[in-house]
């Protein structure tokens, strides 16, 4: 948590560790929870076929449908938050498809199924529509009582995935948004 | 017609004769125009659409010609009356043959006559077009020319009975060949059964936790080991590590070898291939002493099942990153990628010649594909739906605007797998895979015809 590592770099220098850390840890969240709800609290209408969406740029593709991403990127199942591969199936942390469970699929030898390619899904987003993606900027909601992260995936293209004019959004360095994904955060609001 | 075909009566038998045949050969000409070329169409642009809407006219035109609903729509074209006027009967005949054979002209008798040509573009097969094609044709042509031999043109008019009981059999005889289409879209082999092996036309397969069998006109025979592979003159099995190659026919063993680890093997007249663990070896029945790696797998990458046609062996590896089909020519070292797809999993391979069967699971379907090893046009044999569902495409409380889902029609999932294949001259092989408790698989053997 960087608010604790900050608390306790503030209570470094002092002799009295153990209450100066308690106070800055105390002050810091004091402090952050109080600018998180009032921004929030300017930012939460509008919202378009996701929650947090606040303009009309179309969903990135994505193996599942709603456009929920890890924090690498890579596609995660909207309704449960299980990493999936570009097949939409459930994996483990190593790729290989699990059941409903989270058990292994196992071939009749026993051994795993093979893993299907995973991608990013700004990534694919680039492939299919032909330009060089990049991820710039994004911006942070309160959905379902946590902190979303909305996450533009921009390139140097003139439209967006709606087939319209594509706008500069999150993006820098003359890319413009291409389509939209989404990070839940488990920071609560 | 009838009245036409019966004045060549007036010449003789022979002319009667030669006009009946002009008659028939014009029917099967255009119909075999028609619908070949719609199976040609079919080939080219195949698609499950196509099946599907097929299958839905084709139910429909059952319905209607079972019921006895007035067959729609009508064509209001009539063939040139002064044709037979104009020109020689026998060829004035052959020409209203070729026109009522394409089907576009004319009174439609039966609604079954709208469901041949969606059937031939969904079937997407010349051979079976033109069945379909001398199936239209024959249809036509018979109850003219029994008419035109026997009975007064009227008859039919006059006894709408007769009629209505053609309509029943057409019917009947339409939901029977789609009956008998699905059946022969797979046959079930072997379950449990599964990891084909097929060399001329002994087909071999895997039992789990039992052993291999070899299917040999009809008769099933054990084999004393695992994992069986033929090819050539051979067959090879495993007991652990030792490894048996034999004579096919006899079973006699022509080669023993200990190979630690081995899991997978195939087997030609010249070589014996085998993956153990990350790799892929082979050796060179001449010289069992030496072996070579053919490939092997890096990290996370995970190799398939090998198969082996003369001196090529196929695998698959799959990672991550992606999936490719790889073949190596063990003879000369020489090797090739033939397939690679980064957004879909591409599946145990296997080959015949120069035709390649291999399974596709993307995100909307699974896919039994045979095409030519280089790259060229394939079909898709045998299909599932995808192994993962979709959700909305947008949050609760919210519009579908924006939102963007990954298959154009909902699927619904399954959790059967394709998985390792074979491949003869008119069949290809698949395992399908089922789960069972605990993310176990029951693999079931199925049987593709390559045609159709």
């Amino acid at each position: 948590m960087p608010e604790l590592q900050l608390s306790e770099a503030v209570a470094a220098s002092s002799s009295r560790r153990g209450f100066l850390a308690r106070a800055g840890r105390l002050l810091l969240g004091v402090a952050s929870g109080g600018f998180v709800a009032a921004a929030l609290r300017s930012q939460k209408a509008e919202a378009y076929h996701f929650c947090g969406h606040i303009y009309t740029t179309g969903s990135c593709p994505h193996p599942v449908g709603l456009p929920r991403i890890d924090r690498n990127g890579f596609p995660l199942r909207a309704v449960d938050g299980k990493a999936v591969d570009d097949l939409g199936r459930p994996i483990d942390a190593l790729g290989r498809p699990v059941d409903a469970e989270g058990e292994l699929w196992l071939d009749p030898d026993g051994n795993p199924l093979p893993s299907a390619p995973r991608t990013r899904v700004c990534s694919a987003a680039g492939r299919e529509f032909g330009f060089g993606p990049r991820v710039d900027g994004a911006w942070y909601r309160c959905c379902g009582g946590r902190v979303r992260k909305l996450v533009d995936c921009c390139g140097f293209v003139r439209n967006r995935i709606n087939g319209d004019a594509a706008l500069t959004g999150y993006c820098y360095r003359g890319r413009k948004v291409f389509c939209v994904m989404y990070y839940d955060t488990k920071i609560k609001c | 017609m009838v009245g036409t075909v019966r004045a060549a009566r007036h010449d003789g038998r022979w002319a009667f004769a030669l006009t009946a045949a002009a008659f028939a050969s014009g029917l099967a000409l255009g119909a075999s125009v028609v619908f070949v070329g719609l199976g040609l169409l079919g080939a080219w642009a195949h698609t499950r659409a196509l099946v599907v809407a097929a299958v839905a006219i084709a139910a429909a035109a059952i319905l209607s010609d079972a019921s006895g609903l007035r067959v729609r729509p009508q064509i209001p074209f009539q063939v040139p009356e002064r044709w037979r006027r104009r020109m020689p009967l026998p060829r004035a005949l052959l020409l209203y043959g070729v026109l009522l054979g394409t089907g576009l002209t004319t009174f439609v008798p039966a609604s079954a006559a709208w469901a041949l040509p969606a059937l031939s573009l969904a079937l997407g097969d010349v051979p079976g077009s033109f069945a379909i094609a001398l199936g239209f044709a024959t249809g036509r042509a018979l109850p003219v020319l029994v008419l035109a031999v026997g009975a007064e043109e009227t008859v039919l008019a006059e006894r709408p009975h007769g009629l209505r009981v053609l309509r029943l059999l057409t019917a009947a005889s339409l939901l029977l060949a789609l009956v008998a289409g699905e059946v022969r879209a797979a046959d079930t082999v072997a379950v449990p059964g599964g990891d084909p092996s097929v060399a001329a036309a002994d087909l071999a397969w895997q039992r789990p936790g039992v052993s291999g069998f070899l299917s040999r006109n009809g008769t099933v025979t054990p084999l004393p080991g695992s994992d069986p592979a033929i090819g050539g003159a051979l067959v090879a099995w495993h007991v652990g590590p030792a490894v048996t190659v034999a004579a096919r026919d006899t079973l006699g063993p022509v080669l023993q070898q200990t190979l630690p680890g081995v899991q997978k093997l195939a087997v030609s007249d010249r070589w014996l291939v085998w993956r153990a663990g990350p790799e892929i070896r082979v050796l060179p029945l001449s010289d069992p002493t030496r072996s070579a790696r053919v490939a092997e797998a890096k990290r996370v990458a995970e190799l398939g099942r090998p198969a082996l046609d003369g001196d090529l062996v196929v695998y698959h590896r799959a990672s991550a990153a992606g999936s490719w089909l790889a073949a190596v020519d063990v003879a000369t070292g020489k090797r090739h990628r033939l397939r690679f797809a980064r957004d879909a999993l591409l599946l145990n391979p296997s080959l015949l010649g120069t035709s390649l069967l291999y399974v596709r699971a993307s995100r909307c379907s699974q896919q039994l594909r045979l095409g030519p090893l280089g790259s060229g046009k394939e079909r898709v044999l045998y299909r599932l739906p995808p192994l993962a569902s979709q959700d909305r495409g947008h949050e609760r409380h919210h519009t579908s605007q924006g939102e963007r889902l990954p298959c154009p029609h909902r699927p619904k999932p399954t959790t059967r797998t394709l998985w390792t294949t074979a491949l003869s001259a008119t069949t290809a092989y698949v395992t399908v895979l089922r789960p069972s408790r605990g993310g176990r698989t029951t693999p079931t053997l199925l049987a593709v015809p390559r045609q159709g």
